[in-house]
């Protein structure tokens, strides 16, 4: 991500993200009620009762990646939280107490929906939250998933659905809509078709376009998706990319090999770890994180297809799903190698990982490394340690 | 009867946790289900005709747990899985492990690879209780469960075995509530340390034996209340996950305290719900899970925990609260702050300590001391 190698369609999605800000506080003024939502939760629903859904998640991922982090956590650890919580829900809780406002103040709520997918952290965090904001509090609740579809698990969330709806309605009192629902999910679709075929270019070598790119490019996927924004904004950014490829720009000059990257990126490093890897020819081509928004609904079925994939999704399946999951994007992408992050922030994604790194590399022969670190705070951070990970991993590359 | 032979069966089991498995191995002949903590339905294992052993951690030592997870997991979760590695439960055919947080969620696989056992199974509770949903989900969980067990068994469970278990372990919860309450009337007749010993050691006994037991000490209890006076104690309220280490109970009694409830996994959350009288055993089973006093693990909006705990410190007349909280519990601590302003709202003295399997002793007893001495307990002077 040099200079020059900035996407023009960069420009359009901070334009967008700030609208998003914008359209949150423009909903509080005009009394639309705000509804705190979880990155992977069936926010279909929301947008077709036509409440505003906000993600405390982006807020976390942008104090971040403008390395606030700490000062937001520090809020909250007065008041005992620990400094080992997810940094995502410290920064959100931190800011609800604070009196400074390093990224603007998180839009407070006026609901919470929360699925659990993702991990045991985000209901907690919108448990406090519900308590802090004097807010209703609605959890989806996702069993883990094994290998095969799990038909216990998706009746159990196609009813909690039905629950979830008859709460709107009543919070609401207008009948759900499920015309409109129909017509948020196929924009759904097409905002998920077009992100990852953009992703799947990454396969090409070289490649117009990576991980740290689609890192930059991927809010609008989490917090768009379902509007027609989302759709022309993916459409946008694959002609662009289409582009480059005709112009043959590359997301990285001199690529050599391709990396496979779990999970999260460290948000505060992001730049210094995509110049890391462009030093050493090794482009960062795939992470299981940014494919998490692929879903193909099933308009003729809405409930059940919205169940089986928020249920389904790789970050609720069993452990030897996910290192299956991890190897398939290896062999699609043509890794060469792969850097597992074990996320001090995050712990459904990074307990297992030091079996898995032995796992795969048993299964596929790649060479692999795990570095430790913190997705958002930078006192869990160590240039030195993390480079005492990476050099002899770049190194193992080379032979 | 003095102490050491009223409680000796429990002191040792908490001593050697794997010896009165081992014994009823080699008497029985059968199968040994190992499970984590917590809400793990024994009942169920019980009426499968296994042996349900609980794993209640231990010190760490020197196992290879650190190549296999971080050190900033929950310290249970690592000495469980120290055990395993080590060869500690080698005695084990299966193992259930609850999934009751993120780290449960993931400890399963990794253990898998590591040690594998030829029947492994999660206990996918759900995390939303107050739903009918939840119910009906949680029956066909208990089902599903059901039919691992059965498999893995060769035979069925019939509902005469499984009314029969149910009915042992609901007579054991009674027992146990029993002794719970003489020891609230009058804890110099069983200290705070040996209530909660006596949970511990019952979690790896089998319950037949642990009912005998227990009939014996409460009788035997009973008979000395009608005679011995209660000295005047400073009453606490403890709440976290699990107690652990147990000598926090000995430093609480040696500044004049005593526990007069809590909420821990491994003390009267244990032994609270009892399976209600139904035909239908596993509506019975999911009645019971759903009813559980409040903790971190599921969302209790009918029944917020900080209220709960609120009004447990009150009922109970206490003089302080601790919350004991084992370290890198995510859960635990989320709900931290809310609690503990509940427990000032109500003018309650409260404090925090964070502990470990394997925590340095002297630095719990010098916190522990402080904390006793400023709500009027004994100096140290």
């Amino acid at each position: 991500m040099t200079e020059k190698n900035v996407f023009k369609t960069a420009g359009l999605m901070k334009e967008m993200m700030t609208n998003y800000y914008e359209k949150g506080k423009e909903a509080k003024r005009q009394g639309i009620p705000v509804a705190w939502v979880t990155a992977v939760f069936p926010v279909e629903i929301i947008y077709a009762a036509g409440l505003f859904p906000y993600y405390p998640e982006n807020f976390g991922a942008v104090a971040a990646a403008r390395k606030v982090a700490d000062k937001l956590s520090a809020v909250a650890e007065t008041r005992g939280y620990s400094p080992d919580l997810c940094g995502y829900a410290r920064c959100g809780i931190g800011d609800a107490y604070a009196d400074e406002h390093p990224v603007g103040e998180i839009l407070p709520p006026d609901l919470l929906f929360c699925c659990n997918t993702q991990c045991g952290s985000l209901p907690k965090w919108f448990e406090v939250a519900g308590r802090f904001y004097n807010a209703p509090y609605f959890l989806l609740d996702a069993p883990q998933v094994g290998f095969e579809t799990d038909e216990l698990c998706k009746e159990y969330y196609v009813e909690q659905l039905h629950e979830m709806i008859a709460y709107i309605e009543k919070y609401t009192g207008v009948p759900f809509d499920f015309e409109k629902l129909s017509a948020v999910l196929a924009l759904s679709n097409e905002a998920c078709r077009l992100w990852n075929e953009i992703l799947d270019t990454a396969a090409l070598k070289p490649a117009p376009f990576g991980f740290f790119d689609a890192c930059f490019h991927m809010a609008p996927i989490v917090t768009w998706r379902g509007t027609e924004e989302a759709v022309n904004y993916y459409r946008a950014l694959k002609e662009e990319v289409e582009e480059r490829i005709e112009q043959r720009i590359y997301a990285i000059p001199n690529e050599r090999y391709k990396i496979y990257f779990d999970h999260i990126p460290c948000w505060p490093k992001l730049r210094w770890f995509s110049e890391l890897f462009a030093s050493h020819g090794a482009l960062v081509a795939v992470s299981q994180y940014t494919h998490s928004w692929a879903y193909s609904f099933d308009l003729e079925h809405p409930l059940e297809s919205l169940a089986e994939s928020y249920t389904h999704e790789f970050v609720n399946r069993c452990f030897d799903h996910r290192i299956e999951r991890k190897i398939n994007f290896m062999k699609k992408y043509g890794i060469d190698g792969f850097v597992l992050f074990s996320n001090h922030s995050c712990k459904p994604n990074a307990f297992g990982l030091y079996d898995k790194r032995r796992l795969i590399s048993e299964k596929t022969g790649l060479p692999g490394v795990i570095f430790e670190a913190d997705m958002s705070d930078l006192r869990f951070f160590s240039e030195a340690q993390v480079l005492a990970k990476l050099e002899p991993f770049f190194e193992q590359l080379e032979t | 009867m003095n102490r050491a032979e009223l409680f000796a069966p429990f002191i040792n089991a908490v001593k050697d946790p794997d010896e009165p498995v081992k014994q009823w191995k080699k008497e029985h002949a059968g199968g040994v289900i190992g499970f984590l903590l917590p809400d793990v339905p024994e009942e169920l294992i019980h009426a499968a005709g296994f042996f349900p052993y609980a794993i209640t951690g231990g010190n760490i030592g020197p196992d290879q747990v650190d190549t296999h997870l971080q050190t900033w997991a929950c310290s249970y979760a690592r000495s469980c899985l120290a055990n395993a590695l080590g060869g500690r439960l080698d005695f084990l055919d299966g193992l259930i492990v609850p999934q009751a947080c993120d780290t449960m969620r993931m400890l399963p696989g990794i253990w898998e690879h590591a040690r594998h056992l030829p029947y492994m199974d999660n206990y996918r509770l759900p995390r939303q209780v107050d739903r009918s949903s939840a119910k009906k989900y949680l029956i066909a969980e208990l089902a599903r469960l059901k039919n691992g067990l059965e498999q893995f068994g060769g035979h069925k469970i019939n509902s005469e075995s499984l009314r029969h278990s149910i009915a042992l372990y609901n007579h054991n919860r009674a027992l146990f509530r029993d002794i719970f309450q003489i020891h609230a009337q009058n804890s110099s007749l069983i200290s705070s340390r040996d209530l909660y010993m006596v949970i511990k050691g019952a979690m790896v006994m089998p319950r037949e034996r642990v009912n005998e037991l227990l009939k014996e000490i409460a009788g035997e209890l009973k008979d000395r209340l009608k005679i011995e006076s209660a000295a005047k104690s400073l009453r606490l309220v403890l709440s976290g996950t699990m107690l652990e280490p147990l000598e926090i109970l000995d430093f609480i009694e040696e500044q004049g305290g005593t526990v007069v409830g809590d909420d821990f996994q491994n003390g009267y959350r244990y032994i609270e719900a009892d399976v209600p009288e139904k035909s239908d055993y596993l509506e019975a089973l999911a009645d019971q899970q759903l009813n559980r006093i409040p903790s971190a693990a599921f969302d209790t909006q009918k029944n917020p925990r900080r209220s709960f705990l609120a009004d447990l410190a009150r009922e109970k007349r206490a003089d302080g609260v601790i919350f004991l909280h084992m370290k890198y519990c995510e859960p635990e601590n989320f709900d931290y702050y809310d609690n503990l302003l509940a427990i000032e709202n109500i003018g309650i003295p409260a404090m925090r300590i964070e502990t470990q399997f394997g925590a340095s002793l002297e630095q719990l007893r010098t916190r522990i001391h402080a904390f006793m001495e400023m709500i009027g307990g004994k100096s140290d002077d």
